[in-house]
């Protein structure tokens, strides 16, 4: 008895922990919570668009039912606002500038008119302050010992198509409310950070006769060009550590994937197939996940470094053309109808390679460009639906979607 | 009685095992150590994220001139449309493939050929961009069956960044599934 009580425990725990399987929580379990604007050095606009931004972010947290009410009220006052007094929490912030004009948000989370947490923030620019508020939703989350959200605080870099032809990258926030041209002119395409630290990243720059591979340096804006190939030339992946690339070329208009060496600059190619190989990702294992169409169809395949054999790693759908990955789990993005002269609609799955389970993430419009976060804990992709284009977040435990527009263009890609 | 309790037991964790094992423990956090009235120094943190300030204009300092001459020789070029999803070029655009041969082996012979493969709205990501690659390359072979040396010939794929239409019908939609042939000096 006690050998199958052991058994059915851990069959629970195993299926507790697996992403593919679908979380539906119970709102009103969450406690609630209020947030007090306490400023007085802004505008109206600033403080509101300040308080917006922190009742998304808590949200996005989705450990409280979140009071949307605007309410205003004295930093040092004791009490919280009447109508918060029902809230489990409260948090109140003062938005203020110091001798250098630098933005410093002071926060006190509020329980039952106790301060439980006190804190300030700073950036030296005010546009920069939405990463103010996701550092405070961040270092909330934290108080309350919850999965860590070091993905809040990110940059995010963005290929922003402004017209036929022509692009700009961005540096932005998770929810673009903060956006920082930092390349415009010419078409530049499929950015990606260099590593962890954020200071570099690279893109394809389609302006000259070939595409080119570029690594710009965002602090001294110093480019450096390091790779071109004929017809096609894209950094799919960076490795954790940023020493190695994994590129998809097409030196003799064959696009395949290749794996790029930083320090040494050489690279080998890792598939030859005749049609096309692309989008390869790094997995933890030590594989590689690509994109092909060697069954007739783009599908998601897998291969070890060195090996010649490649495995499918996805039995379902029939046009599966962008993937990511993160330890077993797999996203892709499949395509739902193949049209050539009505809307198509293209949905993100998550799958594992331990399960035969499926978890649909998105249901309409195009959904593309899935990137798991490093902690595994979200993925962010791109969505454009009737004319708008967005940056979707999928918070996989919690099973919740989160969607960010962009005012104007269209997103090519993304990295984060 | 024993039994009883324990599939009860049993029962409970498969019921409850779905959840999210993330659930914040949040009524259980104790609050004593960290609370205060108001008189708890709040810790600065310093410079949350680093300020962005670089812009980079890749337009500025190029010249278009040497692009002003080709110009009227690009325009004699027709380009190569493409099936829904498809890279091979069909017989009813191979006419077009003879005309832009004999203008590059013609009147620009001295230039080289710098062939876009482009797609339709449906995706922007890397296997969109292979598939315009492979319709220049189709459009490349083609090309070097009608005589034209490979050597001259370049070739980039726009994905779909590059629409020649932006109306969501499909007569916009076949217009932008192409290779279009430009001239480089």
């Amino acid at each position: 008895m006690r050998l199958i009580l052991g058994w059915l425990f851990a069959a629970v725990l195993l299926y507790g922990a697996d992403a593919t399987i679908e979380v539906i929580k119970k709102v009103d379990s969450l406690p609630s919570i209020a947030v007090e604007d306490a400023s007085v050095s802004f505008t109206d606009t600033t403080n509101k668009r300040f308080f917006r931004l922190l009742v998304s972010d808590l949200n996005v947290l989705t450990l409280f039912n979140v009071e949307r009410k605007y309410s205003n009220t004295n930093y040092e006052n004791e009490k919280v606002v009447r109508e918060n007094k029902v809230m489990d929490y409260v948090l109140r912030y003062r938005l203020r500038t110091d001798d250098d004009s630098a933005f410093i948000a002071d926060i006190k989370l509020i329980r039952e008119n106790n301060v439980i947490l006190k804190k300030s923030y700073r950036v030296k620019r005010s546009k920069m302050n939405p990463f103010i508020a996701h550092s405070i939703a961040y270092d909330i989350n934290a108080y309350f010992g919850a999965a860590p959200v070091d993905w809040m605080k990110r940059k995010l870099i963005i290929s922003r198509l402004s017209a036929p032809g022509e692009s700009e990258i961005v540096i932005a926030d998770y929810t673009l409310s903060y956006q920082h041209v930092i390349i415009k002119g010419g078409l530049n395409v499929f950015p990606k950070w260099s590593d962890s630290s954020r200071k570099s990243f690279y893109y394809t720059s389609l302006s000259s006769i070939r595409p080119t591979l570029i690594k710009i340096d965002v602090r001294t804006g110093k480019r450096t060009k390091i790779l071109t190939s004929d017809g096609m030339l894209v950094c799919s992946d960076v490795s954790s550590d940023g020493k190695k690339l994994i590129l998809t070329m097409a030196p003799s208009g064959q696009p395949d994937v290749y794996i790029y060496d930083v320090a040494s600059t050489k690279y080998k190619r890792l598939t030859s197939y005749g049609g096309i190989d692309v989008n390869g990702q790094f997995m933890e294992d030590g594989r590689i996940v690509f994109v092909s169409n060697r069954l007739g169809y783009p599908n998601i395949f897998a291969k070890k470094l060195g090996d010649k054999s490649v495995e499918q790693m996805v039995y379902y759908g029939q046009s599966n053309s962008a993937c990511t990955a993160h330890k077993e789990y797999i996203v892709y993005k499949a395509r739902e109808s193949t049209h050539a002269f009505s809307k198509n609609t293209f949905n993100l799955h998550l799958i594992s390679t331990k399960t035969d389970f499926i978890r649909r993430l998105t249901a309409t419009g195009v959904n593309e460009f899935p990137r798991f976060s490093k902690d595994g804990d979200a993925v962010i992709f791109v969505k454009n639906y009737k004319q708008q284009s967005s940056i979707g977040v999928i918070r996989l435990q919690q099973n919740k979607n989160f969607l960010f527009p962009l005012k104007s263009g269209k997103i090519q890609s993304m990295d984060w | 009685m024993k039994k009883t309790v324990l599939w009860s037991a049993v029962l409970a964790m498969f019921i409850f095992g779905g959840c999210s094992s993330k659930d914040p423990s949040i009524d259980a956090t104790d609050d004593s150590a960290k609370t205060s009235k108001s008189g708890e120094g709040a810790a600065m943190v310093t410079d949350v994220v680093e300020e962005d300030v670089i812009v980079v204009d890749e337009n500025a300092g190029i010249e278009d001139g040497s692009e002003r001459t080709m110009g009227g020789l690009e325009s004699r070029m027709q380009s190569v449309n493409f099936a829904f999803d498809k890279f091979d070029v069909a017989a009813q655009e191979s006419d077009k493939i003879t005309g832009n041969a004999a203008i590059v082996n013609g009147d620009a012979s001295e230039f080289t050929i710098k062939l876009e493969g482009n797609c339709d709205e449906w995706g922007s990501d890397e296997y969109n961009f292979a598939l315009g690659l492979k319709r220049a390359n189709s459009a490349k072979d083609a090309m070097i069956a009608e005589g034209v040396d490979s050597k001259r010939i370049a070739m980039v794929s726009y994905g779909e960044s590059n629409p020649v239409c932006i109306d969501k019908t499909r007569e916009c939609w076949a217009k932008n599934r192409r290779v279009d042939f430009k001239l480089l000096p």
